[in-house]
């Protein structure tokens, strides 16, 4: 009986929903946005710096979201280290460290972390070599102890140099299938000419000629201390995690810094093409842009807005017009990327092969826009609150937080006054700079313009964009016809 | 398998000790607030308050996925996806995205197999924007020819850069599934064919919306630095007034079992490594065998530890690389609520056949099913599943994710705190029994995928 009673009731509101709301809802919905509740704060997380006898400088940052840590170590040690020598060899090396230490097998590290619930990895960039960890926070110290013999102690077992100069190897081939891949090395090499920053990954060849003593010779001399960070976020008590860290890594021995020669950034005197030919493409993968500013740049605020606005948000000038209003792609993107020495601002789509001349049109047409004439208001004040409040999300995350305290590391800018600042920083910016930075750094007369496709399937669309060289997908140079 | 006995005898040692400050572990009970309701129009609400950040995400879920939609229109539950980004009533196309930037938030929505989720994670003060946002989308879509066709041009263009113009194309997904199942709901092109993309109608939209975009097939839910009581009110007054309709009644997906291996050979036009992908049926989630297989694929293939990583990758030095698992590159193991497939995919060395391939593989399942795992492999295994779960309950969007499918598909968004729990009691003896049970050649489709030659090499 109570089973009935209650569909009757539902079925008696069903009805009573379906003749009242009609009724209602002209009224009910609102027409306009609700206003904002009373801001809140930017919580901003406590970051306390140490500093061992060693050199190594800590930074312990509590986020108790989870009961899980996270763990960052950075090294002021670029890919490109020692590449007069063993190039790749800076890229080899860090990805081999977990792979034995003197006290543990590649399969003993990998079953320790499992056990702590943990995560390990290491990667390189133009600047850095970085060891990004996470386990549950109970199991701090242990994985404190597991960074710090990685770091080290690697042992470099002949087997497992060999398995991954035989797998990068392969790796190598397995990139040339990729147009992002493709789009972007060829795009660094266009931009940074003789800089170490146009690396990428080193050839075949090179990674052949990598011996097990060259990896021990380069992890001795550079993985040291004095050069690096040690970034501790999560469920942490500072003292507690800092007395593990310090018992973990006051082992790890003061080194020599090595000084790196130092290079120019080019600058290039034309707008070129540079096509990489990739038969059966559906698509043509459009990367375009040129050099810009270091991260230490005072301009590196303004530029982040002038990219919000340009496409670095969803709500943006390109994607509105290519994406939204058009229908040419899925995907178009920009990037301000702030590097220690230098930058770059690249944009670019994935397009379908019969749109690609009308969308490089539309590229030149929103960057130039962006130089000649101010962003409005509107704008400005969507960007400024678009950045500060995607900064807050970002520090709400373990990881998030991490990384950026890392990056201001590399760069050479302190970690606490960035973080304070950020907002003041991006609130400062006026329309006038925006426009500033658009006309120096928007460039549409010198940039490089890198398209993966088919050829023969575009040609006739971009050529009055600017002279093009041709390259087979192997990056050999073919006849334009 | 030589390491695994060789390190025996000395895990024995450390098993004691280890799985003595695991039950410690263990008896740490979640805790997350959940507050769950209804409103009269059948709409399921749950709010979450998490003071760590000034920060909210609003997101609303639908029960319907790429896995229930309209025979003849493939990919027709994503491109409408896209079309909730087009307009409504008082927010014009492309002004959702610009009201939620503009006020410092994110957003997105994605199609998954069994519901299309749309949020934004906004600053916390701002999380009444974010219901009225979502509001006036389920009241009332409001869209055109022109939107339509902008929208299957893009679409066209996502399935072209993520599938059609990448090496694999998603093959351990899209074709895996299409050839795995029998059942057309589970076997067909989920991202879509683009002849069906296109020729969606602006009568398909309307009609799918009135079907399945109504109140009692949906969940709402709020998680952040909010108060729930202010919440309940402002969704009261956004929400309450939209017209209940009839909940869509949801064909039958379930899958007929596989009686025989199912195996074929494709060609790749832009790949120029060879690459298998094999798919295994898995038991029903809520199972005690699925407990059992979860925890056997982080023993398989959870990380670079893992047994099949080790023997194939490692020992054998036969395969690049290895991805896998349950729900891959779509989901997680408790955002879905159908059949299921437990995947691998390797990427091989160019002068080994696909057979070599798998008599590794089955060598290394086969040794499980014949000695089972050891103890430390299922107590580690397990660590390894909860750490992997409270990443996923870090962010506001990972726990309203997780709230979400549990209050569309079993009605009990407080499964958050003890949904792990099935998973600690997992044994050894079940870990074999599932092994024998489920993976065995009848119950997989394994397909190979190699380059197609190119002219002059």
């Amino acid at each position: 009986m109570k089973i009935y009673c209650s569909k009757l009731i539902l079925q008696i509101l069903l009805i009573i929903n379906c003749l009242l709301i009609p009724i209602f809802s002209a009224n009910a919905q609102q027409k306009t946005p609700p206003p904002p509740g009373s801001a809140k704060p930017i919580k901003l997380p406590a970051i306390i710096e140490k500093k061992l006898p060693n050199g190594l400088t800590v930074i312990l940052a509590p986020l108790p979201n989870v009961p899980k840590i996270t763990s960052v170590l950075t090294l002021k040690v670029s890919q490109t280290a020692d590449i007069n020598n063993h190039p790749g060899l800076a890229q080899l090396a860090p990805y081999l460290i977990n792979e034995g230490t003197t006290t543990r097998s590649s399969q003993q590290i990998k079953e320790q972390l499992r056990s702590i619930g943990g995560s390990l990895s290491i990667s390189t960039n133009s600047d850095s070599t970085s060891m990004t960890a996470s386990c549950l926070s109970e199991f701090s110290s242990k994985l404190f102890d597991l960074m710090s013999d990685i770091i080290q102690n690697p042992s470099f077992p002949e087997k497992e140099v060999e398995l991954a100069k035989e797998n990068s190897i392969q790796a190598r081939q397995l990139q040339r299938s990729n147009p992002r891949f493709l789009a972007r090395k060829e795009f660094q090499k266009d931009i940074f000419g003789q800089h170490p920053y146009s690396f990428v990954t080193a050839d075949e060849k090179s990674i052949a000629a990598i011996k097990q003593e060259d990896l021990k010779t380069f992890a001795s001399k550079y993985y040291i201390p004095n050069n690096s960070l040690l970034v501790v976020t999560g469920d942490i008590n500072p003292d507690i995690a800092f007395a593990e860290v310090e018992k973990a890594f006051s082992s790890w021995k003061l080194g020599t810094q090595q000084i790196e020669d130092f290079f120019v950034i080019p600058k290039r005197d034309k707008r070129q093409i540079y096509f990489i030919n990739r038969p059966n493409s559906v698509q043509s993968t459009i990367y375009l842009g040129n050099t810009t500013i270091a991260g230490k740049d005072n301009n590196y605020f303004s530029m982040t807005i002038a990219n919000s606005i340009f496409c670095g948000s969803f709500y943006s000038r390109l994607t509105t017009n290519i994406r939204e209003n058009k229908g040419y792609t899925y995907s178009p993107f920009s990037i301000n990327t702030s590097l220690q020495q230098s930058g770059y601002f690249l944009t670019g789509a994935s397009v379908r092969s019969e749109v690609t001349g009308p969308t490089l049109l539309e590229i030149f047409y929103e960057l130039d826009r962006m130089r000649v004439l101010p962003v409005t208001e509107d704008e400005l004040s969507s960007a400024k609150s678009y950045n500060n409040g995607n900064f807050s999300i970002d520090l709400a995350s373990q990881a998030g937080l991490a990384s950026e305290i890392s990056n201001c590391y590399i760069l050479g800018i302190s970690p606490k006054d960035f973080i304070e600042n950020f907002p003041n920083k991006i609130n400062a910016v006026s329309i006038k700079d925006v426009q500033d930075v658009a006309v120096k750094y928007f460039d549409t007369y010198h940039c490089a313009v890198v398209i993966v496709g088919d050829y023969e399937k575009v040609k006739d669309q971009i050529k009055p964009f600017g002279d093009i060289i041709l390259y087979d997908i192997d990056g050999n140079v073919i006849p334009a016809k | 398998m030589n390491q695994f006995k060789r390190l025996k005898l000395l895990l024995l040692c450390l098993t004691f000790i280890i799985v003595f400050s695991f039950e410690a572990f263990a008896a740490k009970s979640l805790n997350v607030p959940v507050n769950y309701y209804k409103l009269p129009n059948g709409l399921k609400v749950v709010i979450s308050e998490d003071h760590s950040a000034p920060v909210v995400t609003v997101a609303v879920y639908y029960g319907v996925g790429c896995r229930i939609e309209p025979k003849g229109r493939t990919g027709f539950a994503h491109l409408f996806e896209h079309m909730m980004f087009q307009g409504s009533e008082n927010i014009k196309k492309f002004e959702h995205t610009k009201y939620v930037e503009a006020n410092g938030g994110t957003l997105n929505g994605s199609t998954r197999l069994d519901f299309t989720n749309y949020y934004e994670t906004l600053p916390s003060n701002r999380v009444e924007l974010g219901l009225w946002l979502e509001s006036d989308r389920m009241r009332s879509l409001d869209i055109n020819a022109e939107n339509l066709k902008n929208q299957q041009n893009v679409v066209s263009e996502e399935v072209r850069v993520n599938v059609l113009n990448q090496p694999y194309a998603l093959f351990e997904v899209l074709d895996l599934w299409m050839n795995a199942n029998q059942n057309w709901y589970n076997a067909h092109n989920f991202y879509g064919d683009l002849k069906e993309i296109n020729a969606a109608t602006l009568d398909d939209v309307k009609a799918f919306f009135k079907s399945y975009y109504v109140p009692s097939n949906a969940v709402l839910t709020v998680v952040g630095d909010v108060n729930s009581e202010e919440v309940k009110v402002m969704i009261e007054k956004y929400f309450s007034s939209i017209p209940s309709q009839p909940t869509p009644v949801k064909p039958d997906i379930s899958e007929p079992v596989q009686t025989k291996e199912k195996r074929l050979v494709q060609t790749d036009k832009l790949a120029n490594l060879p690459a298998i992908a094999l798919g295994y049926h898995l038991p029903a989630q809520n199972t005690p065998d699925y407990a059992a297989m979860v925890l056997l694929n982080i023993i398989l293939q959870g990380d670079d530890g893992a047994r099949l990583y080790q023997r194939l990758i490692k020992q054998k030095e036969m395969a690049l690389s290895l991805n896998g698992g349950i729900n891959i590159l779509i989901g997680n193991e408790f955002d879905y609520n159908g059949p299921m497939l437990l995947t691998s995919k390797f990427i091989y060395k160019a002068e080994l056949k696909a057979d070599t391939i798998v008599k590794e593989f089955d060598f290394v399942v086969d040794d499980v099913i014949k000695n089972g795992v050891t103890a430390k492999e299922l107590e580690d295994a397990k660590v390894r599943f909860r750490s992997n779960y409270y990443d996923q309950l870090e962010s506001t969007f990972g726990k309203a994710n997780l709230l979400a499918s549990f209050a569309l598909f079993n009605d009990n968004p407080n499964q958050i705190n003890v949904a792990l729990d099935k998973f600690e009691e997992v044994s050894l003896d079940q870990i074999k029994t599932v092994a024998k049970k489920y993976l065995v050649p009848e119950n997989r489709t394994i397909i190979d995928r190699i380059p197609e030659k190119k002219e002059g090499k």
